[in-house]
């Protein structure tokens, strides 16, 4: 798994590739990173799955990780491009009542703004 | 007015019904006028053989059986060309003549030796052709209960006929005259022509009520095209395990007959009064025998087979028989024995042994019943003599060779000891087929249909149905819902391409008008390709780790504290999503005990999700959430669901529930039904225990779902005594039966002790069958339950089936 940093109108973007599987722990998790960006005041965040292939329950326990640090310091994270295979997950386990998710980047972009 | 008289009479000797009254004393008349000159043929049959011939050549008259099968196989060609009124006509005319014949020749100064051998034969001929053919109409005419009440009626004309035939030569022949007494017993045939063209007629004039049983041809006078030689007729035995132990049991019998006749008779021919005057002591010795055998069949035959079953009324005359043949083996030189044992095998073979064997032939169908009486009651019934004769010939030889001679028992010893192995051979047999005439008549008697419970569980998943339907439902309302749908049925291994199609479909691609109010909207839902990548086991995986998740319940528990808490309409469909996700989780989460609040909402659709999920789940906790909405007729068969997949862990709670009586009737009534889904032991013990405390309000939803138990799993047992008690409770309150549902708590009932089967297709018959099948039901209850049970049925019974036609003595 690689995970790349951007940022864009203040808006620190994650663009997530590969998998993301308890097997393949990297030194740094998804959930640090956020915590770092976090730490460092920025307190919107966009995770783009576009590049995604696979995501398990670690995976899955990563986002929600990084959601509750995110919204214990009052900042917003979302959602982006995420697979239909993953939204199924997500409506299955009522994970898309709570987390922000959108079909495209522009789109979740443009949310951080509207809330 | 003439006949409601003579059904007045009738009645105080036999049970009859209005409308048998004619023709039940015109068959009486038949047989009364056939056996008389069996009398007359028999006495002097015997008597011209002792006197031409002596006793020690009587197992060569036996042997001469053989050639009955030469006639035998002629008369069943007849009977397969003429008619049945032909046939008995003509064969009555042919007694006649021959009879005559008789007559002239043995007028004849010095006749031949011989002739006492022909005249053997020919009056064997004789009986067995006639009294073959009265039976053949008696089976023809009568259903099974009407042959078992007025069977003991026709057999008392046929012994009172023998009685009187009897006593002609018993007080009228002369040692030298007595065959004039064969122009006696051509009166008698005569007059009996008259009778059987009568009863014919008669059967023509009545043919309606004859009419309504498949099972009986009304037209019996019509020639019918098949053809019975003795070849077919012994095939036909032969192939059927049934008839071949009947077979086997009139062999047994004959050939005990044989020995006890040529013992008698050997006894007899020694004793110098008999010597005077044969044919006269053969009458009045037969007469005696008869009038002992009239009142047994008269007074006692009916009332005791009705009361100890078709069993105990065969093993009679081979019991007796079997204890006088120890007699005569002890004491060989006494007479009285002889006689006695005589007496006994014509009394006991004329009264209960005959009836109890036709009654044998009664679950046989007609074509192959007279395919049967061709060969068993026509050639085995004399053949048995023959292989009777030739056993005895062997013995008597063996008796006087080494090493048996050396022993010292005369030859009538030696035929106690065979006649007693036989008689065991015999009481075997009829132990067997005994047990085979209940299965025949069960065989008669098809099961019309089954419990529905069981049908609809084997034939339709139901709760895949419901899966579907839902999941459609819930396409447009929420797409959290129909997600978690899909993956209920893909889990489930049913998100079959057919159902994937159906869940794609638009509304106008609705397969029928009842559907389409499902698919009202107009978008077309969202179908995930779950068939990508990742299978769906592993996705089940994936999914039950995240449920697991600390953080996710956390997150997911905030959101549901405040949906719960929200009274808002909106929430509605919120609360129905996380009921439904619930049920994905491990009964041990956090997440779980909000279920006990989704539980409790007023929303009928919510309390369906939670329960759904309390299923799954299946906390002992959730149990008085979900049976208090057992009451409510919303909420009940969602409620219902969830407790059977409960099962047997929630019988006791059940059965509490079902013994307060300070609870709603309705959950009572669902706790016993669902104690029924259970179905073991423990369920079957509290329900038996709810109803032997008197629940009236509930005893029909007891009851059934006793049923339910007994017919789903037969293994489980219910007290006799509570059922028995329950049953004569249930008689007691029943009165007279107005409609068939009245009769199905007692016959359910009877269902928990008895086999349930036999006991249904005894309910089903009696509501749905033809007046032979109904009478066919009777006969099976008659055999299985226990007399004080048919002594409270029977009635009840009779009530019933008499205003539908029916045949219902007990």
């Amino acid at each position: 798994m690689m995970i790349n940093k951007r940022e864009k109108n203040s808006i620190v973007i994650f663009d997530i590739e590969g998998e993301i599987r308890r097997s393949d722990i990297t030194d740094v998790t998804l959930h640090q990173l956020v915590k770092e960006q976090l730490e460092a005041g920025k307190k919107q965040i966009l995770l783009n799955f576009d590049k995604v292939e696979f995501i398990d329950s670690f995976g899955v326990g990563e986002i929600l990780a990084s959601y509750i640090s995110t919204h214990n310091l009052g900042g917003q994270l979302k959602l982006a491009r995420i697979s239909k295979k993953l939204y199924l997950v997500f409506q299955i386990t009522m994970l898309t009542k709570v987390l922000d998710i959108h079909n495209e980047e522009d789109s979740a972009l443009q949310s951080f703004f509207k809330d | 007015m003439a006949e409601r008289r003579l059904h007045k009479v009738l009645s105080a000797v036999v049970k009859i019904k209005p409308g048998e009254e004619v023709l039940a004393i015109l068959v009486f008349f038949y047989f009364f006028l056939i056996t008389a000159p069996f009398g007359i043929v028999k006495s002097l049959r015997d008597a011209n053989f002792l006197d031409d011939l002596s006793a020690k050549n009587l197992p060569y008259a036996y042997l001469s059986a053989i050639l009955i099968a030469v006639a035998v196989s002629f008369h069943a060609k007849l009977q397969s060309r003429i008619s049945r009124r032909r046939l008995l006509l003509s064969t009555l005319v042919f007694c006649i003549l021959t009879s005559l014949l008789f007559w002239a020749l043995f007028s004849m100064r010095d006749h031949w030796k011989g002739l006492a051998l022909i005249y053997w034969m020919w009056a064997n001929l004789f009986v067995v052709a006639l009294t073959t053919q009265f039976w053949f109409l008696v089976n023809d005419v009568f259903n099974p209960r009407e042959a078992k009440r007025l069977i003991g009626f026709f057999g008392s004309g046929g012994i009172l006929g023998g009685v009187a035939g009897n006593l002609l030569p018993g007080f009228l022949a002369k040692p030298d005259t007595s065959h004039r007494l064969l122009l006696v017993s051509s009166a008698f045939l005569c007059v009996c022509l008259v009778v059987v063209s009568v009863i014919f007629s008669w059967l023509k004039t009545n043919e309606d009520r004859y009419a309504a049983s498949s099972d009986r041809d009304p037209k019996a006078g019509r020639k019918e095209p098949r053809h019975v030689g003795l070849g077919d007729s012994f095939r036909s035995v032969w192939s059927d395990t049934y008839l071949r132990l009947m077979a086997w049991v009139v062999l047994a019998t004959g050939i005990v007959s044989t020995f006890i006749d040529w013992q008698s008779k050997s006894l007899i021919e020694q004793n110098p009064a008999a010597k005077l005057n044969y044919a006269s002591f053969f009458g009045r010795f037969n007469a005696g025998i008869l009038v002992f055998a009239f009142l047994f069949q008269l007074v006692l035959t009916s009332r005791f087979i009705n009361r100890f079953g078709i069993r105990t009324g065969l093993m009679i005359y081979p019991v007796i028989i079997l204890l006088c043949s120890v007699g005569l083996g002890i004491f060989p030189a006494s007479l009285a024995l002889a006689i006695a044992i005589k007496g006994n095998d014509k009394a006991l073979s004329y009264s209960i042994n005959q009836s109890s064997r036709e009654l044998l032939y009664i679950p046989v169908l007609r074509e192959m019943k007279y395919r049967a009486k061709v060969f068993i009651d026509m050639f085995l019934n004399r053949f048995s003599k023959a292989v009777g004769g030739v056993i005895l010939l062997g013995l008597i030889y063996l008796a006087q060779r080494r090493p048996f001679a050396a022993i010292g028992f005369k030859p009538i010893v030696w035929v106690s000891f065979a006649s007693g192995a036989f008689v065991l051979v015999w009481i075997v047999l009829n132990v067997k087929i005994s047990r085979a005439y209940i299965k025949e008549v069960k065989g008669q008697l098809a099961k019309k249909w089954e419990r529905a419970d069981g049908v609809v569980a084997d034939r339709m998943d139901v709760d895949t149905a419901k899966l579907v339907v839902d999941a459609i439902e819930t396409r447009t309302q929420s797409s959290t819902l129909f997600a978690l749908h899909l993956y209920d049925l893909a889990r489930q291994n049913k998100l079959t391409p057919e159902i994937r199609d159906l869940l794609g479909l638009k509304p106008a691609d609705a397969p029928a008008s009842s559907v389409r109010p499902l698919f009202e909207y107009d978008a077309a839902p969202w179908l995930p390709d779950l068939d990508d990548r990742l299978p769906p086991a592993e996705m089940d995986k994936e999914i039950r780790e995240i449920l697991a998740l600390e953080s996710y319940q956390k997150v997911i528990g905030d959101y549901a504290g405040k949906v719960i808490e929200s009274k808002e309409a909106e929430s509605e469909t919120a609360k129905m999503e996380l009921a439904k996700a619930i049920g994905l989780m491990d009964a041990r989460s956090t997440l779980a005990d909000k279920l006990d609040d989704l539980l409790g909402d007023d929303s009928a659709k919510v309390f369906q999700y939670g329960a759904e999920s309390a299923g799954k789940l299946k906390k002992k906790s959730h149990v008085p959430l979900l049976a208090r909405k057992l009451g409510d007729p919303r909420t009940c068969e969602d409620a219902r669901s969830a407790l059977e997949r409960y099962r047997g862990t929630i019988a006791g709670a059940l059965s509490d529930y079902l013994n307060d009586v300070d609870e709603k009737p309705e959950i009572r009534e669902q706790a016993a039904s669902l104690l029924a889904g259970i179905a073991d032991q423990e369920a079957a013990d509290a329900l038996l225990e709810a109803l032997g405390r008197g629940q009236d309000v509930l005893k029909n939803g007891l009851i059934d779902a006793l049923d339910r138990i007994r017919s789903e799993v037969p293994e489980v047992q219910f007290k006799g005594e509570v059922v028995r008690a329950q049953f004569t409770a249930e008689i007691e309150t029943l009165g007279p039966v107005k409609s068939p549902s009245d009769l199905l708590p007692p016959f359910k009932l009877l269902g928990l002790v008895y086999d349930h089967e036999d006991i249904f297709r005894a309910y089903q018959n009696l509501l749905k069958g033809t007046k032979d099948s109904i009478a066919y039901t009777i006969e099976l209850l008659d055999q299985t339950v226990s007399q004080d049970i048919k002594e409270r049925l029977f009635p009840l019974l009779e009530s019933f089936s008499g205003r539908r036609g029916g045949d219902s003595e007990g």
